[in-house]
């Protein structure tokens, strides 16, 4: 397997050459962590910012408000309202959740987990980062412009993106700044792809690969892809700003000749269906994994999750149709795509089971690692089943822009993948840092997200089940979704209450990092390849490329002695 | 007595880097490829919701410009292609990859030409659909040109003292400018003659 040598090269000594312009895959990936979590600090404040005024409409912001917003008494005005849920969106989706599940996880783990020194384009590595710092600048450097960032919503439909609906040079700084992100993803997908083909270590076929590698593998092959889809679109977007083509405006907004507004919500989609995807796959190989490795026993049905992991990313391409039903779509289409989305849940269906399966009858130790994976299969479960609404054409019509889409949404994307993310954060952090995060904050701090995040996004779905729109600055003009208030006050009071939740994550992250217990080598019992190796990981990763003579999930075979585990360098034990 | 060392270490470049800058470079280029696929899936959907193309009483520009820029670009892969035979073999073929770079240069040249010509005839940048495509296109089009002629020159750097890694970088630099050119043949016969 192994194309080339892997040299073990000198440990860099200079603070430029070791922290910041580092070719160190578990430097980089540690880049991107703090990268994604101060942008998530940055997205949940703004979160907080659009939930205060959906509760409290005309009322200043605590302490912060009259800071931010002197010139209105502290309140949030409605255009600022606008940017606020555009680049909430943004940040949380591209600067946020990209980082931090695939910037870092993708790669920390890919080669500790295949048995590599480390990537096989380092310099591509660094340089993706590089270019995702620049680009967070671009985005940063938007709002500071005369007329405020974009605010044209995260999906940035022309014409409220064109300069009919935005003027001003914010919308074109976040249309280069996604640019720009884009090709620092695509960097680090063609890195990942190429990584995982040819570095694996001799005797790893790819379904032993741990399914955290599968799932990050699905999604780098889904970023290269679709995402210059985004960035042909971006461009054209760009363009239309800055040169004055006419490539989405149509009617009296092109001069002559007639662009397509409904063009950008087509490409947008291509790319944005498989995105979700592309967020939601390295949280499920990540929870696959911990499911197996916390249950004590081999994850049921691993090859069956990794192809179902793949069917779905195969079916992801198909379905983008159904974010557009509303847009005069032949139904003859609209059927054919709430078909082809109905398919994905047979897949789903399957690697659900197989979670189920893995957890049934195991020895389940509920560290915190295992407790957020839990998380996830509760979240991602009900985030699922309510896709169906969505699905179907005939509820879709009456739940389209309401905040039942904001609720499924965020169940599937950002409760899943956020809890996705804490799991792999307190499980790797040894491996990182060498020292072990607190069990009994980690717990807190569970718990606390749990029960807000189930409250925000529990009472989204039922306050847009009863009818209010998505992007609206105060809905309670309508005398129809007045009694809808104390709703939306119990949402924002579960708001604060996981926003509050997160400083126990920070204080334990930072004060573990130079105070937590020494970790061993293995804290955790597994027998993945990155525990056969030192914690934290020596720059090299492995002394010797280690051979793999059995799958990653070995656990709780009644024949081992000793222990309950083998590492995947060791002679499989017969059951 | 340095020619000779110099032809080893192309002879020698390793297969196992080979392999990985393939695979890479495969994948970068469908990365391209789905940039390109979408402009002319664009393109089709207005090609074919418009009435009459090109709409709004426009007029198609003289396929003369083109058709030379199509006629550069083809000779400019002809020539690497040729240039990439002589690596393969262990030579150092500057004059053929100097041929190349001549013809990439004059491809933009001819690019240059034309949107002058597209204005000199009235249609600008901001006259609708139809010169959004032409401009909007070309433009995507030239940026990768520059980027890969900027490579191209490197390269023609780096023919002076070739390593191990040269025989690689003349093999993936190929793939992008074979790429390219493949591109503009595609976008010559639907947005210039369809």
């Amino acid at each position: 397997m192994a194309f080339f040598e892997q040299e073990i090269h000198d440990a860099p000594t200079t603070f430029l050459s070791k922290y910041v312009f580092s070719f160190d895959h578990k430097v980089i990936a540690k880049q991107f962590l703090w990268y994604g979590i101060a942008f998530l600090g940055i997205g949940g404040m703004m979160a907080l910012l659009i939930r205060w005024t959906l509760a409290f409409p005309g009322e200043a912001f605590p302490i912060l408000g009259p800071l931010l917003f002197p010139g209105n008494n502290g309140v949030v005005p409605a255009d600022t309202y606008a940017m606020l849920f555009t680049l909430h969106g943004t940040i949380m989706i591209f600067y946020a959740i990209t980082p931090i599940l695939i910037g870092a996880f993708g790669n920390f783990c890919i080669p500790l987990m295949i048995g590599a020194r480390d990537m096989v384009f380092p310099t591509l590595n660094m340089l993706s980062f590089w270019l995702a710092v620049l680009s967070a600048l671009l985005l940063l450097a938007s709002l500071f412009t005369p007329l405020g960032g974009a605010a044209g919503g995260w999906t940035s439909y022309p014409t409220l993106s064109t300069l009919i609906g935005s003027p001003g040079i914010g919308q074109t700084l976040w249309c280069l700044a996604l640019f720009v992100l884009g090709v620092s993803s695509t960097m680090g997908a063609v890195n990942y792809i190429a990584t995982i083909i040819t570095l694996r270590a001799p005797g790893m076929g790819y379904f032993d690969m741990p399914l955290t590698v599968w799932g990050l593998w699905l999604t780098a092959i889904l970023n290269a892809i679709f995402l210059p889809v985004l960035g042909a679109g971006l461009l054209l977007l760009t363009f239309d700003r800055v040169f004055g083509t006419t490539f989405f405006l149509a009617g009296a907004a092109a001069t002559s000749g007639s662009g397509d507004p409904v063009l950008f919500q087509h490409v947008f989609w291509i790319f944005g269906h498989p995105e979700v995807y592309i967020l939601i796959l390295p949280a499920w190989g990540i929870v696959s994994d911990l499911l197996s490795f916390f249950s004590r026993k081999p994850a049921f049905g691993a090859k069956a999750t990794a192809l179902a992991m793949t069917s779905v990313t195969i079916l992801s391409t198909l379905v983008y149709g159904h974010h557009m039903y509303s847009t005069q779509m032949s139904p003859l289409l609209t059927q054919s795509f709430m078909m082809l989305t109905m398919t994905i849940s047979i897949p789903s269906a399957v690697f659900f089971a197989n979670w189920l399966g893995t957890l049934w009858k195991g020895s389940l130790r509920f560290q915190t690692p295992m407790l957020f994976s839990l998380g996830v299969v509760f979240v991602f479960g009900l985030g699922g089943l309510t896709g169906l609404y969505l699905a179907t054409v005939s509820t879709d019509l009456y739940l389209h822009d309401t905040y039942f889409v904001v609720g499924h949404f965020h169940y599937t994307m950002a409760a899943s993948v956020l809890l996705g993310g804490f799991a792999g954060t307190y499980f790797w952090f040894p491996k990182m840092y060498g020292r072990m995060m607190n069990e009994r904050l980690g717990k807190i701090h569970f718990w606390i997200s749990m029960v807000g995040l189930n409250g925000i996004f529990m009472g989204m779905m039922v306050i847009g089940y009863a009818g209010m729109h998505r992007r609206i600055y105060n809905p309670f003009v309508y005398e129809f979704l007045q009694n809808l208030i104390p709703l939306n006050k119990f949402i924002t009071f579960s708001a604060l209450t996981m926003g509050l939740g997160q400083l126990f994550f920070v204080y334990n992250f930072i004060h573990s990092m130079y105070k937590g217990p020494i970790a061993t080598q293995n804290p955790w019992e597994v027998g993945t390849l990155d525990w056969t190796i030192p914690s934290p990981a020596p720059h090299y990763n492995f002394k010797e490329i280690p051979v793999v003579r059995c799958g990653p999930h070995e656990l709780g075979n009644p024949n081992l002695v000793g222990k309950d585990f083998q590492y995947q360098t060791e002679e499989l034990v017969k059951a | 007595m340095a020619l000779a060392e110099a032809r080893n270490n192309i002879v020698q470049g390793k297969e196992g880097d080979k392999i990985i800058s393939s695979i890479a470079m495969i994948v970068a280029l469908v990365s391209f490829g789905m940039l390109f696929l979408t402009l002319m899936m664009s393109f089709a959907l207005y090609r074919f919701t418009a009435p009459i193309w090109p709409p709004a009483g426009m007029e198609r520009p003289s396929l003369i410009i083109p058709l030379i820029s199509t006629f550069l670009i083809i000779l400019s892969s002809l020539t690497y292609i040729s240039f990439e035979k002589k690596t393969a073999k262990g030579m150092i073929d500057k004059q053929g990859l100097g041929m190349t770079l001549v013809l990439g240069t004059a491809f933009m040249v001819s690019q240059f030409v034309f949107w002058s010509h597209l204005k000199s005839h009235g249609i600008y940048v901001s006259s609708g659909i139809f010169a959004s495509v032409m401009y909007g296109f070309t433009w995507i089009h030239a940026a990768h040109i520059v980027v890969a002629l900027t490579l191209l020159a490197w390269l023609y750097n780096k023919l002076s003292s070739p390593d191990k890694m040269t025989a690689v970088l003349v093999s993936s630099i190929g793939k992008f400018w074979h790429f390219l050119g493949i591109v503009w043949l595609i976008m010559f016969v639907t947005i210039f003659v369809l």
